[in-house]
């Protein structure tokens, strides 16, 4: 899957965007996978929301091989 | 602070000129500045990043939620990204409705709503 990073997370892993090898995982499995990939995403972890496919991921989402994931820290738009 | 108080027989708002439904009663227009002042520190300007593609259908998802509160008739919003100096505009929404209630409330929770929902950052630049 391809991963997207904006903001204090851009910043963090120094990319905008990643590949992920991953599939059907749910977003616990998911953020360990993100932490293993890029460990400094850790601090962020907890204020972080997930988006699959443009939109905000529910509770239970499953992420998909194909998805764009977005990873959003607070928003501060206006 | 100024205060200008004028009374006109010209036409007001260009814009509204050649209304011809006649069912709009209020426009309300709104235009986010950026401050001098952030956070206590004095800056130039203001850089804005965004999910461009999920902000957009947020935005719109979330007008279409509270036009189904809030009547009106015509909402527009442009979200600025890259650098905004200090004075200049980084967001404007344009509400038409029927009363102007129902254009104050929207555009009150659009705003609370972007800034809680919507992916655009903003940071200090240079």
């Amino acid at each position: 899957m391809r991963v997207l990073f904006f903001a204090q997370v851009r910043e963090a892993t120094r990319v905008a965007e990643g590949e992920l090898d991953v599939a059907d995982v749910d977003a616990s499995a998911l953020w360990n996978a993100l932490l293993q990939r890029w460990p400094t995403l850790a601090a962020h972890r907890e204020n972080t929301r997930l988006a699959r496919n443009g939109s905000y991921a529910a509770r239970d989402e499953i992420f998909r091989a194909g998805d764009e994931v977005a990873l959003l820290p607070p928003v501060s738009g206006g | 602070m100024k205060i200008r108080v004028e009374i006109t027989k010209e036409p007001l708002m260009a814009r509204e000129a050649g209304r011809a439904d006649g069912g709009i009663g209020a426009v309300v227009e709104f235009a986010g500045i950026v401050r001098r002042d952030e956070d206590g520190a004095s800056i130039s300007a203001l850089h804005y990043e965004a999910y461009e593609a999920m902000a957009k259908t947020e935005m719109e998802r979330i007008v279409g939620e509270l036009a189904a509160r809030f009547s009106c008739q015509a909402v527009e919003v442009v979200h600025r990204i890259g650098r905004v100096p200090v004075g200049e505009a980084s967001i404007t929404v344009r509400i038409e409705a029927k009363h102007r209630a129902e254009a104050f409330s929207l555009l009150t929770e659009f705003m609370n709503r972007l800034k809680q929902d919507v992916p655009i950052w903003k940071k200090v630049g240079e």
